[in-house]
């Protein structure tokens, strides 16, 4: 069988992307683990300055109205 | 396995529809989440929030699980292969990735369908800006996935090379 040519290499964008999509999936796997989950507390709600606890805190405490949605 | 040209072609159909329908029902969730944030009517910011759970069960998540599975199909169905070429690896990648975040989020939904079900919540605790963000980062990933399905940049992973020289070698012979 003839000898396999040498690799021609990664391409740049390979590269570049490969970067981003890292940094993307890490900082996703840090929300996981130091956050607290990805639920509604993670994000500031409209209007709030760091909605964060207060949102979060909200959803721990309420009980939905009897009948949920109905 | 290389499927046959029917085959391939019912595949490629059921890969693209899944893939475009994935990418209609986020344009459909950003809409919702500027509704849900800018609506004056409270009815309408309440009823946001609680259709957006059943919508996702129904639509976004069927729709990504089907994306990544008939993606998947397509490629070991044909000669790019799943891990031969980087536009193909990080296409699965980043669908896979998308689908991970929906089910991790899919909690995020039941949370404020609850809250926007209570009536004694005040309005200003129901409309959430977190479902524009991921909505708005859901699209700039399908959108990339797409991008990448119709240029194919070039570029093959060590692995596609091998594989390429090894077929090449063994149809020489």
């Amino acid at each position: 069988m003839a000898d396999l040519p040498p690799y021609p290499g990664t391409p740049r964008w390979v590269k570049v992307f490969g970067i981003i999509m890292t940094i993307v999936v890490l900082l996703f796997v840090v929300a996981i683990i130091f956050g607290s989950g990805h639920g509604p507390g993670r994000h500031t709600r409209s209007g709030g300055s760091g909605g964060r606890t207060t949102l979060a805190s909200a959803i721990d405490k309420h009980t939905p109205a009897e009948g949920g949605q109905g | 396995m290389i499927l046959p040209p029917r085959l391939r072609r019912f595949a490629l159909t059921a890969h693209v529809t899944a893939s475009v329908g994935w990418l209609g029902a986020v344009v459909v969730f950003l809409v919702l989440a500027v509704v849900g944030l800018t609506s004056q009517d409270a009815q309408t910011v309440r009823g946001v929030y609680l259709v957006m759970e059943p919508a996702a069960w129904f639509a976004l998540v069927p729709l990504a699980v089907a994306s990544l599975i008939t993606g998947m199909v397509q490629s070991l169905g044909t000669a790019w292969g799943l891990f031969r070429h980087y536009w193909v690896l990080f296409k699965l990648l980043l669908t896979a990735f998308a689908t991970i975040v929906l089910l991790q989020y899919m909690e995020t939904f039941r949370a404020m369908a609850s809250v926007a079900a209570d009536s004694r919540a005040d309005l200003g605790l129901v409309r959430n800006a977190s479902p524009l963000l991921h909505a708005s980062a859901a699209l700039l990933v399908l959108l990339i996935a797409t991008v990448l399905a119709i240029y194919k940049p070039k570029g093959m992973t060590r692995y596609g090379w091998r594989k390429q020289h090894e077929q090449r070698a063994v149809s020489e012979r």
